[in-house]
């Protein structure tokens, strides 16, 4: 099937819907975002600057009927997000949003219900288009580039006035993809800095529970739970945290919670995906030996 | 001989004359309180055995007029009764005087006048007297914190300046007449007096009078001799002053002298604030033009019971004391709210809605509800509803609830309960368990299970040791398909609406159900289903599941053995002093184990912490319920009961500070561990 | 000026996984129906520039007539009116077609606002199929929200960080959740007058659906076991713990 990639020009993005694409064909077509090269190697590939989805409406939906294209894969991204709808209402085309998985025959599975349910469609009419949710798929290797030709946009209807971008340290806690956070299992405050390290590392934020608040070792700020802040990262790690249910509260959306603790009977196992019934002091240091070393 | 009214008094009935204008300004001060309390609402008097009008007679005797509640500080309270009734006794002689002159009682006559006339009223002078050096020491050399915080009234120094001086002058006419007449048995302070100082020489003519007299006391009315001018001057000051006295009570914080058994006659009994129930009716209606204010925004929001309240508030900081929130370092004060009203009200700013600003809305929302400063409070003021009042405001007219708790709200709009980002279902709490559903005709009592238990993990216990005890007194009982709350957590949030919305919704399915007697697991819960649902229409039976414990065991029901364990029982707030249940759940633990109790204990128990919504409060300052469980774990008993599931949330929480023992039990775990299998 | 936000009722997002259950391939009716999250941060949103701009704002709804009380408290943020279009589809093109429907009756719309993406179908598709049907344009992700010189200043936040942009004409914004726009409580007045404000009901018309076939629905196992690492060597755990993580994506 005739399958286009339109994603800016960052690798691991890229990476994720070429692996997706071969599900689809050998080799997709692509159209790069921003500027530079275009890593990887397509049978075809357009190129702009523009990164705001509403100006590139217009050519993109032109571009898949002239070349007509059954799959088209964005990522489930901001401007993937801008793009999806505009562009399937322009060709009638068929959206799923947010894809986890994908089977032959344009069968294709997404979360729904925040991750409670999974469904499974089958797509009947193309062009498909899809926006691939982050971190499920293996990014492929881009190796060499592609030569692109430029991919003329219309006078854009919307125009950027300013880009900020997020330092990446400090990691505002609720956005943290990673929080690592101690408890009153820490038994002290100078601990905190084993935390910190890791947080950085992963580029995560550290938070606390209320147990280690209360004793003064980290800042009011930092409290996860029911009377601090609600947090939904990718992986949690509770160290030194019982894990009340108060507490947990505020990581009822983590996706994967690590917990750390000497007590085998703690309630925070019960939450936990992967548990390690240790001495936090014994495991921490390690962790960071790990990934420094990377 | 008997003594004679207005001795050496020449024009002495000139007093009576000028009692007039001085009575005059006393009654005028009073009408312009009166004008001003007058401006809050009237109020729905509930109905009440031992009430005459508005006036709820026991109260006006108790704590009105005797001040009983006083003398649960005993030196302040003993010092303050000597002044007040000495001055009462003063009074009612010197109303004797007045009857003698114009009726002739024979009131100095005989053992009359010997007995009451001179001695008791020396004795009532001194007294006054004692209690005023006390209260005077204590204000300016041991001046507590309550009465400082946030700030101290003024008035007292020329209060305590006018009633030596009344007691002082009083004494020394006393003694000029009779170091001039001779001893006068019975009046020893005055007898004393005559003899043991200066006037003895007066009297004895060893001292020149003429000099003292033309020195100090230019004669009057033609009198040369200087102890007679020495008498009169006493007798006439301490007249006029005690004119002046009267008529300051009213443009001072004396006021409370007419106001405090006021406000305890028009005090309903029950104990707790009494919310009530709020009629939204006439938002319903098309044609009503005037919609009630949904809370308190300013003074005219009261009714004029709290104004009263303002008025009759003495700044003693009683209140302060005992405050959970106050005496952990939160923004709230009681009596700082009941300054701020006063100053508002002395002020006549009664329109002025800066009013919830003035007292904060931190402060209006730490509140716990626990009643402690009511039931501290010598004059019956009822400072949880002003304070609720003002909350009221917040939420409902101007949206305004600190973030968490306002998380807890919108999860009981959205999902009738306020646990939001609860890990339990509904019916988690009875995995692997057979619970009866309450059947129409059929079941007896409702077991209500409420929010907590149904949503909380730890609490959910409760619930499960419960259906334990039931199972096994053969007790005919079910629950609800459907979990719900009360609505309680949004009553204490001050959002009435959506209280009465919940509630209403609850009365209608027991009403399907025929529910008619219900126990309850949370004493929040009961206190809305007795206090608040039968105003809405939903009236039951209803019984605290430690009441009921307490039942079954009398009726020999529960097999049960008494355990070694040491038991220190915490009241909860809504369950004790709210409604007076403070000895079933004693006898209960007391059947199981060894009672042990706190400091602080019964009705004067200190609150957990988790009232009034703030549960869901990021607390600022020390965490009450850390200073609660010290509490409890400082009487080293082996475990800590309570019999409510926010208690027990609250002092587990606070317990893993100092333990990592499991310290809180719920009395029903308590008890379905002792009960015997048969 | 008038802004229509688009707000649709949901079952309870908040249901704890372990209590999650589903009936005809949707989540059971037994839960309670709320508000999706996102919609109420656009209602927030919509009733701010309302109050600063002097517009008028109406609530569009496609769904079901029952829902109609929970969308009250849409109005009782701050709302004028509300038009539910009644249906029960699924599919984006076809709700996109209905609600575009209902914005082309009301005429004189100059904003729509949208929640980011629902609270059920976690989809964010509607809206941008919507913009396109009407002709409008359409940016995700709005933040922040201007009205200068007869155009629109907006914040849009990326995956990195934030953008401002300024376009002029008409356009669809999906709403992302940000501490300025934390829904209102609605005061009890404003509870009561939404009860008096009007609900215009408009029956769906017609409109094709995407060519997809919804092949089944599945709760995940939840493999929330804890899987215990070995901690004899300490290295070698937390190797495995990183590898884990890595397999399963989390990290
Ligand atoms: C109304 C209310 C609201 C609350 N809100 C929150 C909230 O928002 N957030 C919150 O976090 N809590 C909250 N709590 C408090 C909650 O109930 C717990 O008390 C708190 O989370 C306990 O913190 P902790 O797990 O750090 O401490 P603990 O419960 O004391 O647990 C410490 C843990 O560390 C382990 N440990 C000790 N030493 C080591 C070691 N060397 N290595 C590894 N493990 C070790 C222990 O085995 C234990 O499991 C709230 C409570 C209430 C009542
Ligand atoms: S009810 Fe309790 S918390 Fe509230 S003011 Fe009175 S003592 Fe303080
Ligand atoms: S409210 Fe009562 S206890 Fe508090 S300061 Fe006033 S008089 Fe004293």
């Amino acid at each position: 099937m005739k399958t286009l990639i339109v994603e800016i020009i960052e690798p691991k993005r890229l990476g994720e819907l070429v692996t997706v694409s071969k599900e689809f064909c050998d080799t997709p077509d692509i159209v790069a975002l921003g500027a530079g090269d275009v890593p990887g190697v397509y049978n075809k590939a357009w190129q702009t600057e523009e990164t705001i989805s509403a100006n590139l409406v217009p050519a993109i939906a032109e571009l898949i009927q002239k070349e007509e294209y059954q799959v088209v894969l964005f990522s489930a991204s901001t401007v993937g997000a801008g793009l999806a709808g505009p562009v399937a209402a322009k060709l009638s085309a068929s959206v799923v949003s947010e894809v986890i998985g994908i089977e032959p025959d344009l069968v294709v599975r997404r979360p729904m219900y925040g991750g409670k349910a999974v469904a499974t469609y089958k797509i009947t009419a193309t062009p498909a288009i899809l926006t691939i949710r982050r971190k499920y798929f293996e990014p492929a290797e881009l190796e060499g580039t592609t030569a692109a030709e430029t991919l003329t946009i219309a006078e854009p209807l919307v125009s950027l006035i300013a880009e900020k971008q997020e330092k990446s340290e400090g990691v505002p806690l609720e956005d943290a993809e990673v929080v690592v956070s101690g408890g009153r299992g820490m038994g002290g405050p100078d601990n905190f800095s084993m935390l910190q390290e890791m947080a950085e590392i992963l580029k995560g934020a550290v938070g606390a529970s209320r147990g280690a608040v209360d004793e003064g070792w980290a800042a009011p700020t930092l409290q996860i739970g029911q009377t601090g802040k609600i947090v939904a990262p990718g992986v949690y790690f509770a160290v030194g945290i019982s894990g009340a249910s108060q507490h947990l509260a505020g990581i009822a959306n983590a996706k994967c919670v690590v917990a750390i603790n000497k007590d085998e009977e703690a309630n925070i196992f019960k939450r936990a995906r992967f548990g390690i019934i240790a001495d936090y002091k014994k495991i921490m240091p390690a962790l960071n030996n790990v990934l420094r070393e990377e | 001989m008997g003594r004679i009214p207005y001795w050496n008094i020449s024009y002495g009935i000139l007093i009576d004359a000028f009692a007039i204008p001085f009575v005059a300004l006393f009654v005028y001060g009073m009408y312009r309180w009166w004008k001003l309390i007058r401006q809050g609402r009237a109020r729905i008097r509930p109905d009440f055995p031992g009430k005459l009008g508005p006036i709820y007679l026991r109260a006006l005797f108790t704590k009105g007029i005797l001040g009983t509640k006083i003398y649960k500080k005993p030196y302040t309270g003993i010092a303050h009764g000597c002044l007040f009734w000495g001055m009462v006794l003063l009074f009612i002689g010197t109303a004797l005087v007045f009857l003698n002159v114009l009726f002739g009682v024979p009131v100095f006559n005989g053992i009359f006048n010997r007995w009451f006339m001179s001695f008791t009223l020396d004795l009532a002078g001194l007294a006054a007297l004692g209690g005023l050096l006390f209260l005077l020491i204590r204000r300016g050399f041991f001046s507590p914190e309550r009465l400082t915080v946030p700030k101290e009234r003024n008035g007292f120094i020329s209060i305590v300046i006018l009633l030596g001086l009344i007691l002082v002058t009083g004494f020394l006419a006393e003694a000029a007449r009779i170091a001039y007449n001779g001893t006068d048995p019975g009046a020893f302070v005055g007898n004393w007096l005559a003899q043991n100082t200066p006037l003895a020489h007066l009297a004895a003519g060893s001292i020149t009078p003429d000099v003292i007299a033309g020195t100090w006391f230019p004669p009057l009315f033609g009198d040369t001799q200087g102890w007679l001018v020495f008498h009169q001057y006493m007798w006439w000051m301490h007249g006029l002053l005690a004119l002046a006295f009267i008529a300051y009570i009213p443009y001072s914080p004396l006021v409370h002298v007419v106001l405090a058994p006021v406000n305890a006659a028009l005090a309903d009994p029950l104990p707790g604030p009494k919310m009530g129930v709020m009629d939204f009716s006439s938002f319903e209606d098309e044609e009503a033009e005037d919609t009630p204010p949904l809370g308190a925004a300013k003074l005219t929001d009261f009714t004029y019971k709290r104004l009263i309240d303002y008025t009759t508030c003495l700044w003693c900081g009683r209140c302060h004391e005992v405050c959970p929130a106050a005496q952990t370092g939160k923004t709230l004060s009681p009596k700082g709210v009941m300054v701020t009203l006063a100053e508002y009200l002395q002020q006549g700013k009664l329109e002025d809605e800066s009013l919830v600003d003035a007292v904060s809305s931190d402060a209006v929302f730490s509140c716990t509800t626990c009643a402690a400063c009511m039931e501290a409070c010598p004059v019956c003021i009822n400072q949880p509803k002003t304070i609720m009042k003002l909350r009221q405001h917040l939420i409902m007219e101007r949206s305004e609830i600190p973030e968490l708790m306002g998380k807890a709200h919108s999860s009981l709009e959205l999902r009738q309960h306020p646990f939001f980002g609860t890990g339990a279902g509904q019916k988690d709490w009875r995995k692997d368990l057979e619970v009866p559903i309450f059947e129409a005709g059929k079941t007896e009592y409702l077991l209500w299970i409420g929010c907590s238990v149904t949503y909380e993990e730890r609490a959910q216990k409760i619930a499960r040791e419960m259906v334990n005890i039931l199972d096994h007194a053969g007790v005919s009982y079910g629950i609800l398909e459907e979990a719900r709350c009360t609505g309680d957590p949004a009553k204490q949030m001050g959002n009435e609406f959506l209280f009465n919305e919940l509630a209403e919704q609850n009365i209608e399915e027991f009403s399907e159900l025929g529910v008619k007697k219900i126990i309850t697991l949370c004493p929040h819960c009961y206190n809305s289903f007795v206090r608040h649902y039968s105003k809405l229409g939903g009236v039951y039976e209803v019984t605290p599941h430690s009441v009921f414990i307490k039942v079954l065991m009398e009726s020999g029901k529960l097999n049960l053995t008494k355990s070694t364990k040491t038991i220190c029982y915490h009241d909860p707030c809504y369950l004790g002093r709210r409604n007076n249940i403070l000895d079933e759940p004693r006898e209960v633990v007391s059947s199981i184990g060894e009672l042990v109790e706190m400091p602080r204990n019964r009705r004067e128990s200190f609150c957990c912490g988790g009232g009034g919504g703030n549960y869901w409060a990021e607390e600022e300052g020390t965490r009450i319920n850390q200073v609660r469980t010290r509490e409890a774990l400082d009487t080293n008993a082996d475990v800590i009961a309570t019999a409510c599931p926010f208690c027990l949330l609250m002092i587990t929480d606070g317990s893993k500070k100092f333990t990592e023992e499991q310290k809180a039990f719920d009395i029903a775990e308590l008890v379905s561990m002792q009960l015997k299998d048969d | 000026m008038h802004i229509a936000v688009l707000a649709k009722v949901v079952p309870d997002y908040e249901v704890p996984a372990g209590d999650f259950e589903l009936s005809d391939n949707r989540a059971h009716s037994r839960y309670t129906r709320m508000m999706g999250l996102y919609d109420e941060n656009a209602i927030e949103t919509g009733v701010q520039l309302k109050e600063k701009y002097s517009a008028s704002l109406t609530i569009i709804s496609y769904g079901a007539e029952d829902d109609i009380p929970v969308l009250r408290k849409a109005i009782a943020m701050g709302a004028e009116k509300l038009v539910l279009v009644t249906g029960q589809s699924d599919d984006a093109s076809v709700i996109a077609a209905n609600l575009k429907m209902a914005i082309d009756n009301l005429g004189d719309v100059d904003l729509i606002l949208a929640g980011q993406q629902s609270a059920d179908m976690d989809r964010g598709v509607v809206h941008g199929t919507l913009a396109e049907m009407l002709g409008l344009t359409f940016i995700p992700q709005v933040s922040k929200i201007e009205s200068e010189n007869g155009g629109w200043k907006i914040s849009q936040l990326t995956e990195t960080g934030s953008r401002d942009l300024q376009f002029n004409g008409k356009g669809v914004f999906s709403i992302t959740s940000i501490p300025e726009n934390v829904p209102r409580i609605p005061a009890v007045r404003a509870i009561f007058a939404a009860k008096k404000k009007p609900v215009e009901k408009v029956a769906e018309v017609e409109s094709n659906a995407m060519g997809i076939e919804e092949v089944s629905v599945e709760i995940p196992t939840m493999d929330s076991v804890c899987e215990f690492l070995p901690v004899e060597d300490v290295g070698e755990t937390v190797k495995t713990l990183l590898t884990k993580l890595r397999e399963e994506r989390y990290l």
